[in-house]
């Protein structure tokens, strides 16, 4: 056994070393797809573990309660949830007023809490800039200042009165911008607004003499208890709180997930594709090593073993990208502390991109793995192709047609199988590309009652937009590469033949280039309605499409690149010499 | 079968296509290889010799009869049997030499000792035995493409010799070999033949008669005469 497993990692190793090029196709192709899959899962573990974090810094509380009423019959709704069943602490009640901030020219609700800097047992925000409240100053909500673009030292104006900005700080206690739950006093509506602290003796002020609202923070025996406390306009559980700081990412999350899906295809479509080449170019090996007594489990084995062993090293890659990007959507102002991404991903996210990467390796091998372990040693010594299927209709039919398309139907129908792949790659990457332009062609808003600002949560899936097209365009050009290349070698002999019965070297390359744009065409026809129902099933509400000029032009590029890239290698083919063509390629 | 005999065939056939189309490859042959006995199996191109060797050492499978060796029937083993026996009774000689390009010439011996299961350092130590017996201890750690085509052949010759095999098989071994390489192969030959290995070599090299005890002509796949070598 330690002789056959020798065997294998030194055919594995230097079958690595001798192809690099490939090696690294396939690693790119697959450590694309476990990278967006890990962005899209991290992001999870990412917003979950800085709130727990700023819940345990600051000694978030379990439950925070804001009645409806107001002054007095505010306090007096919360002075017996103090003692109440289940409770083991609290402090407050603070004072709170639903105000208008001005601050860098914008008008914003501002949830205006009353703090100074006596010690409290919950709830004790930590500055993360600046000081803390004194009178005639402000802190403001990390997030909050950083959507307002406001800076320690500025200025800000709460109902006409100006307030230096202390500070910046985060709270565990409501949650970060836009979700601090501005409401009118004695409303159960709420609407989008920052948080600010000011010093007690101000916010009557600035209140203008209204009867102040209040919150009271509650520690429960058992904290998770809290999701059940009471109804959620009054009653917000450390569970609501988390939920909402999560919801920024939900448009990032679904961005990456479904494109991990849709990268996962490209990975198959590009590594089936590079497979196939290498298993091909390894024919007369297999014959060998079937010769001298190797089995078609062990010649399997040698094949899986390579591709397996690329598949976890690209899990690795696609791991480290996807946990270290992942906090690069949670913009630093996320209005939680920690550092975000320091620690190790979850375990299900280190199963899941090691699974996809296999998955990935497996689907796309075991075929052409198969084919070469059951293949006839004879066959593969004398390293003959495998005879192309003759298809007598498309045969037929093409004899009517211009000698480039003529050429070019006959090269896809001796191989049907690289042909379904372009298919594959052109239908992905159009579907992305339609789904892209159609989520960026969504206009969404935050209407803060007096202003209009970014959606900060469709902010972070524009950012994951970003990272898809990247990965999408890099993927369909490695495919579109891989797919031609193997088109213009196989292709290279009956080519020959062709130009020795007249065919020109124009139409050769040309008939390479249809070879390559007929099953594309099939998969930019589909990628069209494919993207937009992709968007359909995944999004609620209206859908703004985007003008059919982008679209159109989307899909003439796709074509036009996969014309070109087949042209190019398949002109600099037909350069060459006739006889050469003919002697370097077997019958 | 007579338990005499190291390789025999009985009736051995192998036809390709059907009706107007068929063509015999292999017709109809008997042939008995006695333990210790090198035979040449010689004739022109497409005659069916290498057809007729491949059969033998179980790389393809007939139409038609039977193939023995040691005792065994070869032609109705599974995939997986035939592995084996190549594993451990039969070496391969090829006129492409077949070597792997990427593993160095002592790596390329011991190929088959590692796939037969062999501790690694064993499988080690009688290759670099078999390639000084080849004379080409100097070039182990050699890639083929570092090496001229007569050294090629003799890391091949090294390599089917690695198990110890019952019968070489030797299909055109001086095919692709300038005249010098021959003789340095051909003399391989001789030794192997007095040290009473069984070889059958196909080929249409006349000079491999010299290191034959038994010469047979084959023509359009079948047998035409047979000549044993007085020595």
């Amino acid at each position: 056994m330690a002789g056959r497993l020798l065997l294998v990692g030194r055919l594995l190793l230097r079958d690595l070393r001798r192809r690099p090029l490939e090696t690294v196709l396939l690693l790119l192709a697959i450590a694309a797809a476990t990278g967006t899959l890990t962005m899209a899962l991290a992001l999870d573990d990412v917003a979950a573990r800085p709130y727990e974090r700023t819940r345990a810094v600051t000694a978030g509380p379990d439950v925070a309660v804001t009645p409806h009423s107001t002054g007095t019959d505010a306090l007096a709704e919360l002075a017996p949830l103090t003692t109440a069943d289940g409770v083991t602490g609290h402090s407050g009640p603070y004072p709170i007023a639903y105000l208008t901030m001005t601050a860098a020219g914008k008008k914003v609700h501002t949830v205006v809490e009353g703090r100074d800097g006596a010690p409290a047992l919950l709830d004790r925000p930590a500055v993360t800039s600046g000081t803390w409240t004194r009178p005639g100053g402000v802190v403001v909500e990390r997030a909050f200042a950083d959507a307002l673009g406001v800076r320690t030292g500025d200025t800000v104006s709460i109902e006409g009165r100006d307030l230096k900005v202390l500070g910046t700080a985060v709270t565990a206690a409501r949650a970060a911008y836009p979700y601090a739950q501005w409401h009118y006093p004695g409303s159960i509506l709420v609407e989008r607004g920052g948080l600010v602290w000011v010093d007690p003796a101000d916010i009557a002020a600035l209140n203008g003499g209204r009867p102040l609202s209040y919150t009271l923070n509650l520690r429960l025996a058992d904290r998770d208890a809290s999701a059940g406390y009471g109804s959620r306009d009054v009653y917000s559980s450390w569970q609501d709180i988390a939920d909402a700081n999560a919801r920024l990412y939900v448009a990032a999350q679904t961005v990456l997930v479904i494109g991990g899906w849709l990268l996962t295809g490209l990975a198959l479509a590009g590594v089936a594709g590079i497979v196939a080449g290498r298993v091909v170019a390894r024919r007369r090996r297999v014959g060998l090593l079937k010769a001298v007594g190797a089995g078609p489990a062990m010649v399997a084995a040698v094949h899986v073993a390579e591709y397996l062993t690329i598949g976890l090293a690209a899990a690795g890659i696609g791991l480290a990208a996807g946990w270290f990007a992942a906090p690069v959507l949670i913009s630093p102002g996320a209005g939680l502390i920690g550092s975000v991404g320091g620690s190790p991903p979850a375990l299900r996210t280190v199963v899941a991109a090691v699974a996809l990467a296999l998955a990935i390796a497996v689907v796309a091998t075991v075929g052409p793995v198969l084919r070469a372990a059951t293949t006839s040693t004879v066959h593969a010594l004398a390293d003959s192709p495998s005879p192309p299927r003759r298809r007598g209709g498309r045969v037929r039919l093409s004899r009517r047609l211009p000698t480039a398309v003529l050429l070019g139907l006959r090269i896809n129908a001796r191989r049907p199988r690289r042909a379904r792949l372009v298919t594959l790659n052109a239908f992905v990457t159009v579907t992305a590309l339609v789904g892209i332009l159609t989520v960026r062609a969504q206009r969404e808003s935050f209407d803060l009652g007096y202003t209009e600002m970014a959606n900060p949560r469709v902010e972070r899936g524009q950012q994951a937009l970003l990272v898809l097209t990247v990965a999408v365009c890099a993927l369909a050009l490695v495919n579109t590469v891989v797919h031609t290349w193997s088109a213009v070698l196989d292709a290279r002999r009956p080519l020959a033949v062709a130009r020795t019965l007249g065919a020109t070297p124009g139409q050769a390359a040309a008939s390479v280039a249809v070879a390559q744009l007929l099953p594309a065409l099939l998969g930019v026809a589909a990628g069209l309605p494919g993207g937009i129902v992709l968007v359909a099933l995944a999004g609620t509400g209206r859908i703004d499409y985007p003008p059919a000029s982008w679209l159109l032009a989307t899909m003439l590029a796709a074509l036009l690149v996969i014309g070109a890239m087949a042209a190019v290698p398949a002109l600099a083919a037909a350069r060459r010499p006739v006889a050469d063509a003919l002697r370097s390629t077997p019958a | 079968m007579t338990g005499a005999m190291l390789l025999q065939a009985r009736g051995l056939s192998r036809r390709y296509g059907s009706d107007d189309t068929l063509v015999r490859a292999v017709d109809d042959i008997d042939l008995d290889v006695p333990a210790g006995q090198a035979l040449a199996v010689m004739g022109p191109s497409g005659c069916g010799k290498s057809t007729l060797l491949q059969l033998l050492g179980g790389l393809q499978r007939p139409t038609g009869g039977e193939v023995w060796l040691g005792g065994r029937r070869v032609d109705t083993m599974s995939e997986r049997a035939l592995a084996k026996l190549r594993r451990d009774r039969i070496g391969f000689v090829f006129q492409d030499f077949h070597l792997m390009d990427e593993l160095t010439a002592v790596e390329n011996v011991e190929l088959a000792a590692l796939l037969a299961g062999q501790p690694p350092r064993r499988a080690r130590r009688r290759a670099t035995y078999l390639l000084d017996r080849v004379g080409l201890a100097d070039r182990a750690r050699h890639l083929p493409s570092e090496l001229s085509g007569g050294q090629r052949q003799r890391v091949a010759i090294a390599r089917a010799l690695s198990n110890e095999p019952d019968v070489v098989l030797a299909d055109e071994p001086t095919g692709n070999l300038d005249t010098a390489a021959t003789h340095e192969v051909l003399r391989l030959f001789d030794e192997l033949r007095a040290a009473g290995q069984t070889l059958v070599v196909v080929t249409h090299d006349a000079r491999i008669a010299a290191v034959a005890d038994r010469v047979i002509s084959m023509r359009d796949g079948a047998f035409a005469d047979s000549l044993h070598v007085g020595r």
